[in-house]
């Protein structure tokens, strides 16, 4: 499903660039509308209370955000940035638990993490008094050449790197672990691991050995470029488990939207975070069933469209071919035979003509008369009852997939409209700009379809209250003024009545936004307030 | 040379060398990319004395990527397929390290079969007959590894009864005229970890008995769970 809205999203942005083309921005149109007696078509990016705040960040912003944790922790615990860094990777970015632990046992929280504790600050003394050499310990790796004037204790005994089988290795690494392999495998092993694996997290090469790969470690053995990826991944590590954060899920877009209001789950119980990227790119930050599903809430939205998957074509091959057995109310499709039915259930036996029972019926086997009967009445009366909520259910459907399929031809219409643009200007001294209320009459009507596309779900759990009386008033002025508009918009050209149809059309515009607004903000206002109560229990 | 091949021959060199632990690794064409392994199923498992081979194919980035292996001899196990061979287990996935060898992988195999992980099944089937009756399927895992690994035949009689109904068969084959013919019928029962006189029960409502085998496998009726699941219920699956 989402990748269909993908592609209407790609759509509309080239057909926006169809128009741009044009060179010609709004603030022209505005002004030129207030110099004409027509109505000015309101600003559409003033903040609206039902919008969301919600920041666009770039690359660079991220980075700078991240790097503030870390310094953060480095100036509080005197970590190197590195080591800090790795530890907030390892608490998920969670600063505070993770502040909190390393106070209580900061050696414990490094070995959780995978780092050696005596590699994580310059200043702490050497482990002299250990059992192994110092020069082991004093570093959380060391390069060891053949030129090196002081042997190895591994290559004394003639060390073969235990993965390439080289027992001649110009140089070899090894970590505070002490398990050394020669450097082209370190690389190589780097190389894979985060550049084919998308690895952030690159623990030492041994089987069993969880000791980290520290960043500086990568840096420093691994090509460039794969080191980028290495600090892009981190990037993203980062963005993924902050909450607040989210990337543009735009293909090639590289934006972060930043939106604490839908930070919580809870929070998603009263706003419905429709976001935009700096690129223009417009999603939900709390789901990702469809870039503006307003009004309806992302649980809501989400229960909507599991069920339409489930439900819809076999709720409606349901209503076409089959019935109920009028006792046990088990659904009954009949192929083939005679209309003497056996429910295989209960095993009822009834008239598939008439629904009354088969006792009835004597023996006028295979014809029925008796469609007036009682009993046949009062059964085809509790079939109708069960069909309620099944009609019901395809009544919403079928608007909401109507709107739906709607918005999918939005592309059409664009290029349809921008044809009818160029033949007033063809027919009047219009300009350009002049003729741009047809574009707006257009985007106005799509926008609108998408609100009330979701309408139509959320109408579908609203508990029967007057709130929802009021919710369905609403829908239905919306509704009234969008059909309106849309049919202006199909309308012939004719130059005589061209100025009209633009004061017509501009007007039309102005109140379907009204209708709009007042739609989303009332809606909005509800969540708020916990005025809408649902017919199901939100999970 | 490569490092890539200087370790692979390096590898196949030590294990030649080392005959205690019964494992060989063969190459299939000229390219050490393509290897065939083999090793003895491990003793007080169902899978005693059987040999099974293990097709290994290398690729390019090995060691730093884990050798991609499945099993070309059938085996009754919840975490290989029992249709195409695939093992599902961690070093062979994200818990690879490079310091792994061809030998330890298969070692690790090996103990795969001693100890087996249903919790995170390949072969869900299966994991399911492990999980409800354990003797049951030994017994099948056991009549596997006879039938396809080649393990010696058992001594003792395997008490269990789809082993009872594929002895009974068996006879009824001798007395018969075409004993040959019957075999394999009976093979399929029994290689399913089902009762003889379940299967014939529903076989004689008229359902081939492929599809019965087929059903009854999928609803796991076998040990406690027979009393769980309804004739009707049988039934209804036979005629979907």
């Amino acid at each position: 499903m989402s990748d269909s809205y993908d592609d209407d999203e790609y759509m509309e942005e080239e057909e926006e660039d169809l128009f741009e083309d044009e060179v010609m921005s709004d603030d022209d149109a505005a002004m030129d509308n207030e110099e004409g007696d027509y109505p000015v078509i309101p600003d559409k990016d003033k903040p609206k209370s039902y919008d969301v705040e919600s920041k666009s960040l770039s690359v660079d912003d991220v980075q700078k955000d991240m790097r503030s944790q870390v310094e953060y922790v480095v100036s509080v615990f005197g970590l190197e940035p590195d080591t800090a860094r790795m530890l907030l990777r390892d608490y998920g970015w969670n600063r505070e638990r993770m502040t909190e632990q390393y106070m209580e046992d900061p050696s414990k929280v490094l070995i959780k993490a995978g780092i050696e504790p005596d590699a994580t600050s310059p200043r702490s003394p050497i482990r002299s008094t250990s059992s192994q050499p110092p020069k082991e310990s004093s570093f959380s790796f060391r390069r060891s050449t053949r030129k090196n004037p002081v042997p190895d204790p591994v290559t004394e005994s003639k060390f073969m790197c235990p993965i390439c089988c080289d027992d001649e290795p110009p140089s070899t690494l090894a970590l505070a672990c002490n398990h050394r392999f020669c450097s082209d495998c370190w690389s190589q092993y780097l190389e894979g691991k985060v550049r084919d694996e998308g690895e952030c997290v690159v623990r030492c090469m041994k089987d069993g050995c969880s000791l980290l790969v520290p960043d500086s470690f990568i840096k420093e053995h691994s090509s460039a470029k794969t080191y980028d990826r290495f600090e892009e991944l981190v990037l993203r590590h980062y963005v993924s488990h902050i909450a607040h954060l989210k990337f543009c899920p735009a293909p090639g877009c590289t934006d972060t939207v930043s939106c604490t209001a839908a930070a919580t789950k809870s929070a998603l119980d009263t706003v419905v975070p429709s976001v935009s990227c700096a690129h223009g790119h417009k999603f939900c930050f709390g789901c990702s069933i469809d870039a503006d599903h307003r009004p309806v809430l992302c649980k809501v939205a989400k229960l909507w469209v599991k069920k339409c998957q489930d439900d819809s074509e076999t709720a409606n091959w349901i209503k076409t071919n089959t019935k109920e057995c009028s006792k046990c109310q088990s659904t009954i499709e009949k192929n083939g035979g005679c209309n003497h039915m056996t429910c295989k259930k209960c095993k009822h036996e009834f008239c598939w003509v008439c629904m009354g029972p088969w006792s009835d019926h004597g023996t006028q086997w295979y014809s029925c008369n008796r469609y007036d009967d009682k009993a046949a009445i009062e059964a085809r009366d509790a079939q109708s009852k069960s069909r309620i909520s099944l009609e019901r259910y395809l009544h919403y459907y079928n608007r909401w997939a109507n709107h739906e399929q709607s918005a999918k031809l939005s592309a059409e219409l664009y290029v349809k409209t921008e044809k009818k643009m160029e033949e007033m200007q063809l027919t009047t001294d219009l300009t350009w700009i002049e003729v741009q209320f047809a574009k707006k009459a257009v985007e106005e009507v799509l926008r609108c379809r998408a609100t009330l596309k979701w309408t139509y779900a959320m109408a579908y759990y609203l508990d029967k209250s007057n709130e929802k009386e009021l919710f369905e008033d609403n829908q239905r002025d919306l509704e009234k003024a969008v059909e309106d508009l849309s049919e202006l918009l199909e309308s012939p050209i004719e130059a005589e009545t061209i100025p009209e149809l633009r004061a017509n059309m501009t007007n039309k515009t102005v109140y379907v936004q009204k209708r709009n607004e007042i739609m989303l903000e009332d809606t909005a206002q509800g969540f708020r307030e916990g005025r809408w109560t649902w017919n199901v229990d939100l999970p | 040379m490569d490092a890539k091949l200087r370790r692979l021959q390096k590898e196949i060199a030590d294990l030649r060398a080392d005959t205690a632990s019964k494992i060989t690794i063969e190459l299939v064409d000229d390219s050490l990319l393509h290897l065939l392994g083999t090793f003895i199923g491990p003793p007080d498992t169902p899978y005693e004395g059987g040999t099974y081979e293990v097709d290994i194919v290398i690729p390019q980035t090995y060691p730093f990527s884990p050798p991609k292996m499945k099993f070309l001899t059938k085996l009754y196990h919840p975490n290989v397929s029992s249709a195409s061979g695939a093992i599902c287990l961690d070093i062979l996935k994200d818990a690879w390290s490079p310091v792994l060898t061809l030998k330890s992988t298969m070692i690790s195999l090996q103990s795969l079969l001693c100890s087996p992980e249903p919790t995170d099944p390949q072969d869900a089937e299966v994991a399911k007959h492990y999980m409800t009756s354990r003797e049951s399927f030994n017994d099948t895992a056991r009549y596997w590894a006879e039938i396809y690994a080649g393990a010696p035949p058992t001594e003792k009689k395997a008490g269990a009864s789809n082993t009872e109904g594929e002895e009974k068969a068996a006879t009824d084959g001798k007395k018969g005229k075409a004993p040959v013919k019957k075999a394999p019928v009976v093979d399929e029962i029994a290689a399913a970890g089902l009762n003889v006189a379940h299967v014939q029960q529903f076989e004689a409502l008229g359902f081939e008995r492929r599809k019965v085998i087929e059903v009854l496998k999928r609803l796991n009726y076998r040990g406690t769970n027979i009393a769980k699941i309804t004739d009707d219920q049988v039934v209804e699956k036979l005629l979907s």
